[in-house]
């Protein structure tokens, strides 16, 4: 139960970092990147260790997977095209 | 059929049968004039066949509804009904108040039908599928109450199963909901609102339950599939059902004054209502597929692969067609509407209750199955009523899209009249289909009167 | 109990991207109305569902070492997160709510309040879930060799911290 705690500790961490960047006053376009990859981390930790689904064969994983890169990665563009 | 008192659900659908006739005959009568203006006028204006046509599709949908409930409850509670003679009581009201009320819409004007049955009382009607007097309203609600009773108090002392405690559900959600439409607010932006939940609710709801309910009995009757399988697949789709429909209710909410934010909601969540339909078609055909026995009855299989299939192109092709608000901008209230109208009610509601009449009523006239050549006739009239409705559908698709785009798209809009004039080939070709789907549905009554040798499984 | 997770899951990510493209419309005042939000309440929400997610992942490793108290106490220690989680929302919802804001004041806010809301009731279904969960386990109905119901609850569990995840950065931080 090490590894969970260990990844309780990075979700926290990766909160604390994406809060931060947004209260340091960090412009819109500079922050999404990073704020979205943090949340891209955060949201595998869950999916693959929390949920459990790392290693648990067919397609669960994967679906939940997808769900979680396709959104963000539409988040992404959305907000970078808004940018424009 | 285990018990005796089963046995009450065959003049429950005989009746739906006999309506659904009168039913198509109006709606014919409708099809003519909608390209023959002055058709039976003044005797039967439009506006009453309308009422007719779509009153009678309620009541023996109810009927049908009723009877697959008093079939399928006590077998899957494993005892007797409750109350037999109250359920028949029920029956003779049900039908008594039925006919009198669609005599009324015939043989006196509306408005003064409205006056003898105490409209001012209580003003309920003149809110279209919600037209019936006072006095119809209520005898509803007696005997959707009566029935509810009788019905529980079986499941109370029996078997509970998902199958039986979901179709019990859908039958008291049907009857709370049907209390809306004795609130009629003077608002009339209100009055649309909550006319919603008893039409939409029921048919993108509770209804669902019912039907679900209806086919997984079917199913595991006819394929012999696990029970536990078959309770699995039931409760996955009613909760899909309810968590996009509840707040689906808001696809009609876009143009009637309720807050804009409805545009969202509705679209979200009711993009979301094919799944449901998706997960029946599949239901039913991996099912069939995982059959463990041959049953003798292969028309009522048929009929319940169909209504998978059907429901999923009617309620989940054609809904999602219109159901954007961006895309509903354009069709709302549009021929789209009655194509998607149309193919919905026959394929989900229709065709259940036909399943159900298909796979029981050869049992309550004393065999497993009907005679190879009845099963023949009863197949063609599924795929004559089928293949013709989805004709209807199509005619008025393309009456809808013609429509839209003359009406509302072009760059010297039409008026609503001289647009109608411009589509009138596909109503006439509509009307044609009408005609066959009539003579399927008659080739259907007809394959109750072909004697012959029982079919076994082969 | 899957096919109930993606489902919510489908909603959800479609009001996400619903909340994405319509903000492209309007971006002025998407930036603007979130500047109001209280970003700090969100931070704590953050943190609150992640720890009652950790706290229902030991309540399961527990249960599967045949350890029924501790389970029950790690998932006692979850709901509280989630208690609060409740409460916070409550506050940040009424202080919105005094200052007459409503779900037609302007999309932005339809969709603050309207996902939020969305977001607050399954936080709720899985607190009424997990108390099932625990009650059970409470009374040792379950064992090292049968925890299928914790593991259940636990993944809805984590689906509502999984939905929150996303939503927070969406709608409290990004600009
Ligand atoms: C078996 C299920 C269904 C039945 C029986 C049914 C039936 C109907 C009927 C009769 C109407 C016309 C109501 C009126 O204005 O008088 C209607 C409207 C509508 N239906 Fe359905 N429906 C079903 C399922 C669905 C589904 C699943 C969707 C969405 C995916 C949907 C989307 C719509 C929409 C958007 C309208 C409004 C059309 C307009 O604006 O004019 N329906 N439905
Ligand atoms: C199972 C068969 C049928 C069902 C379930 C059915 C159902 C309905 C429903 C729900 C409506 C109201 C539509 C709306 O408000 O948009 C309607 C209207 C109508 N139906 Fe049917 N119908 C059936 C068969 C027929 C047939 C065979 C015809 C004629 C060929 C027909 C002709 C019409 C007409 C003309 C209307 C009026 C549409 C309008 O108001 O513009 N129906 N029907
Ligand atoms: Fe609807």
């Amino acid at each position: 139960m090490k590894a969970a705690t260990f990844n309780w500790l990075i979700l926290m961490a990766l909160t604390a970092l994406s809060f931060g960047v947004a209260e340091a006053g960090v412009p819109g376009g500079a922050a999404l990147v990073p704020v979205l990859l943090a949340t891209l981390f955060k949201g595998r930790i869950v999916i693959d260790h929390f949920m459990a689904l790392q290693g648990v064969g067919g397609a669960w994983r994967w679906v939940v997977l997808g769900w979680l890169l396709l959104v963000l990665g539409l988040i992404g563009y959305a907000f970078q095209y808004a940018q424009t | 059929m285990k018990y005796q008192s089963q046995l009450v659900a065959k003049p429950y659908f005989i009746a739906a049968i006999g309506l659904f006739l009168g039913q198509i005959l109006f709606g014919l009568i409708m099809g003519l004039q909608y390209v023959v203006g002055d058709f039976l006028f003044p005797e039967i204006p439009f506006n009453v066949a309308r009422m007719v046509h779509t009153n009678l599709l309620i009541v023996w949908l109810l009927f049908g509804f009723m009877g697959a409930a008093y079939y399928l409850i006590p077998e899957e509670a494993e005892r007797e009904l409750h109350s037999p003679k109250l359920a028949m009581a029920m029956f003779w009201i049900f039908l008594a108040a039925g006919v009198a009320t669609i005599l009324g819409y015939l043989l006196v004007p509306y408005a003064t039908l409205a006056e003898w049955t105490g409209n001012d009382l209580l003003a309920t009607m003149g809110r279209e599928f919600l037209e019936q007097p006072l006095p119809t309203k209520v005898g509803i609600v007696v005997v959707a109450l009566a029935m509810l009773y009788n019905l529980s108090m079986t499941v109370l002392r029996g078997r509970k199963t998902a199958i039986n405690l979901v179709m019990l559900v859908g039958l008291w959600g049907l009857a709370i909901f049907f209390l809306f439409s004795f609130y009629n607010p003077n608002n009339l932006v209100k009055d649309k609102y909550f006319w919603w939940w008893v039409v939409h609710l029921w048919v993108e709801g509770v209804w669902e339950l019912i039907m679900g309910a209806m086919l997984a009995f079917v199913l595991i009757k006819v394929t012999g599939v696990d029970r536990e399988v078959i309770e699995k697949w039931l409760y996955v789709i009613i909760a899909m059902a309810l968590i996009t429909g509840l707040i689906g209710t808001g696809h009609h909410y876009y143009w009637i004054g309720a807050p804009e934010y409805w545009q969202w909601w509705g679209s979200v969540f009711s993009a979301l209502e094919p799944i449901p339909f998706f997960m029946m078609t599949v239901f039913a055909f991996s099912m069939v597929n995982r059959r463990r026995r041959e049953h003798p009855n292969k028309a009522a299989v048929l009929w319940a692969l169909g209504t998978g299939v059907m429901a999923f192109l009617g309620a989940g092709v054609w809904g999602f067609l219109h159901t954007l608000a961006p895309v509903n901008y354009f069709t709302h209230g549009s021929q789209i509407t009655a194509a998607h109208g149309h193919l919905a009610f026959y394929g989900a509601y229709v065709m259940v209750v036909i399943t159900m009449i298909s796979y029981t009523m050869p049992l309550m006239r004393g065999r497993a199955a009907n005679s190879p050549l009845a099963q023949t006739v009863e197949m063609w009239s599924f795929w004559l009523m089928t293949v013709s409705m989805m004709f209807i559908t199509l005619f008025l698709t393309a009456a809808g899209i013609l429509q839209i785009w003359l009406q509302r798209i072009s760059d010297q809009p039409m008026s609503f009249m001289a647009a109608q004039d411009q589509v009138a080939l596909f109503y006439w070709m509509r009307e044609y289909a009408g005609l066959v789907f009539l003579s399927g549905l008659l080739l259907y009554i007809s394959s109750f009167f072909i004697k012959g040798k029982a079919a076994t499984a082969d | 109990m899957w096919c109930f997770i993606l489902a919510e899951l489908l909603v959800f990510g479609v009001f996400f991207l619903a909340y994405a493209f319509a903000r492209t419309h309007d971006v002025e005042l998407f930036n603007a109305s979130q500047l109001e939000l209280d970003r700090t309440s969100g931070f704590i929400n953050t943190m609150l569902l992640i720890s009652g997610s950790y706290f229902v992942v030991l309540a399961v490793d527990r249960i599967r070492h045949g350890h029924s108290r501790a389970c029950t106490r790690w998932l006692i220690a979850a709901m509280a997160c989630g208690a609060a989680f409740l409460v916070l929302k409550l506050v940040e919802f009424s202080g919105k709510i005094e200052a007459g804001i409503s779900m037609s004041t302007n999309t932005f806010y339809m969709f603050y309040l309207g996902l939020g809301f969305f977001h607050f009731m399954h936080v709720v279904l899985g607190m009424v879930i997990l108390g099932a969960v625990t009650l059970k386990a409470w009374r040792g109905g379950y064992r090292a060799s049968d925890y299928a119901g914790v593991e259940t609850g636990a993944a809805y569990w984590h689906m509502v911290d999984l939905v929150w995840i996303v939503l927070f950065p969406l709608i409290y931080l990004l600009n």
